[in-house]
């Protein structure tokens, strides 16, 4: 069943097209590698799922309800990491995840429970009274995909959660939202290409505002009599070699 | 509602965890407190009407130096984002903020409610002339929070946002100055416009509807684009 649906959408800024006419579907318990170079257009079309920006033309759906129509129940569906996490420095971890989750609506009765269940989760139970302000650049991305995951949304929607970290913290990071599969559909966008390998079913690949690839992983990689790694694939896909849009396999 | 006061707390959090609000509060104290006994020793009289005026004209300068970061740092700081996918309404995020200050300015200005008791030990001051300078001296703060919070609202800099507060605020104090140089309409809109022509009155122990109809007018529109503002996203 389809969690996620975008319908011909674009968006301008003045004359600059953004993105251009995108069309995917994404079901639910996927990951999905959302890639492309800077400035392609990801972050702009994650801001719109999440209703941040609005579309110029096209519509969104999620979970079957357009996101104009029904855009404060959406996001209560949506987890939403954007690329510089979103912290304030002044609270600790346990004040930023109690304010997250009141402002998302979950029960006061039911905060406590779900605070103590994220902190385990994101093994931020030692550093919960800590301030913001002192933690590492890898704890503090933990924090941000706590405060995406408090109050359980369908969808998680990450933008370049493992940017700026070091190879230890790329894989808590990912390992982190490689347990969410069960519990929820994930988007992410990442430069980390050899780690989305390991954990995402589907890629799609943006090119200049246009979708250029949207594919099963497991298409992709054994698309030819020998096996090519993601990398290889986006160096192609960006330099023009590969054939066409949705092309599963290529010479 | 709830979110709503998630907001207020976490911003009356993130005030009283810095240095700020402590030293705006005893900075204006100390300075209210030297004006109070400078005015009560001059006039030798029992009324705090003189008090209330010298307020108004010190909170022009005060409250956007409290205003300028309520929406402008969410900007800067990229938490904006953070709290317009979260299910929140631009409203909720506009009252949240609102109250905040509003309880900041309530505490600040409760704080000088002692000056009531300095002058009743030597006389008799009529309490309430006094109340109806303090509603009056109150609803011009709300309106001035309100205006702050407007133009926080469409920049990401917290000095633009203060100086754009700040030239609005000097024109609606010093509007009436300038009503000799016009006629008519003009003049009268200059004098309807003027915080000092509303003030004057509450302080002065007159509570007319006009007066407060002018504050809460004041304060809805400035909520009202506010909310558009964040609405249309117009610091970007």
């Amino acid at each position: 069943m389809s969690i996620l649906t975008v319908e011909h959408i674009s968006k301008s800024f003045g004359e600059f097209k953004a993105i251009d006419d995108v069309s995917f579907e994404i079901n639910q318990g996927d990951i999905v590698g959302f890639l492309g170079k800077n400035g392609a257009g990801k972050t702009t079309l994650m801001r719109m799922i999440t209703s941040f920006l609005t579309a110029s033309s096209g519509r969104i759906f999620i979970d079957g309800d357009d996101i104009t129509k029904h855009s404060l129940r959406i996001r209560e569906k949506i987890g939403y990491l954007p690329e510089t996490p979103p912290l304030y420095p002044t609270m600790t971890v346990f004040q930023y995840l109690k304010f997250s989750a009141e402002i998302k609506g979950v029960p006061s009765k039911k905060q406590a429970v779900k605070i103590t269940k994220v902190l385990e989760e994101c093994d931020l139970e030692h550093v919960k009274l800590k301030s913001i302000s002192m933690l590492s650049k890898g704890y503090k991305q933990r924090v941000g995909i706590a405060q995406a995951i408090i109050h359980e949304p369908k969808l998680l929607i990450l933008d370049e959660p493992t940017s700026g970290l070091d190879p230890i913290q790329i894989q808590q990071v990912l390992a982190l939202i490689n347990n969410q599969r069960e519990q929820r559909t994930v988007l992410m966008s990442t430069h980390t290409l050899p780690e989305i390998e390991k954990i995402a079913q589907r890629i799609l690949m943006i090119r200049s505002g246009k979708l250029v690839l949207d594919e099963s992983l497991e298409t992709l990689l054994n698309c030819r009599p020998q096996p090519l790694s993601l990398e290889q694939i986006f160096f192609d896909y960006h330099q023009n070699k590969a054939p066409s849009h949705n092309a599963s396999c290529y010479s | 509602m709830n979110k709503i006061f998630a907001l207020t707390k976490k911003e009356l959090h993130s005030y009283f965890s810095s240095p700020i609000a402590y030293i705006i509060l005893i900075a204006t104290l100390s300075l209210f407190n030297i004006l109070f006994f400078m005015i009560v020793d001059q006039n030798r009289e029992v009324s705090l009407r003189d008090v209330f005026q010298v307020m108004e004209f010190m909170f022009i300068f005060i409250i956007p130096l409290l205003t300028m970061k309520l929406l402008s740092e969410e900007k800067a700081n990229g938490t904006m984002e953070f709290l317009l996918t979260s299910p929140l309404t631009p409203s909720m995020i506009v009252l949240g903020k609102y109250l905040s200050m509003l309880i900041f300015y309530s505490l600040l200005i409760g704080l000088t409610s002692v000056y009531y008791f300095i002058v009743e030990y030597f006389g008799e001051p009529d309490p309430y002339s006094i109340l109806s300078g303090y509603i009056g001296i109150w609803l011009e703060g709300a309106l001035f929070i309100a205006i702050g919070l407007l133009t926080s609202s469409w920049t990401r800099n917290q000095i633009i946002a203060a100086m754009t507060s700040y030239l609005i605020l000097f024109f609606l104090y010093f509007s009436i100055t300038f009503t000799k140089y016009f006629t008519g309409f003009a003049e009268n809109f200059l004098i309807q416009v003027s915080t000092r022509t509303h003030l004057e009155n509450f302080a002065t122990g007159i509570i007319t509807t006009s007066d407060v109809i002018y504050y809460l007018t004041g304060i809805l529109l400035c909520l009202v684009l506010t909310r558009v503002s964040i609405d249309h996203r117009l610091w970007q």
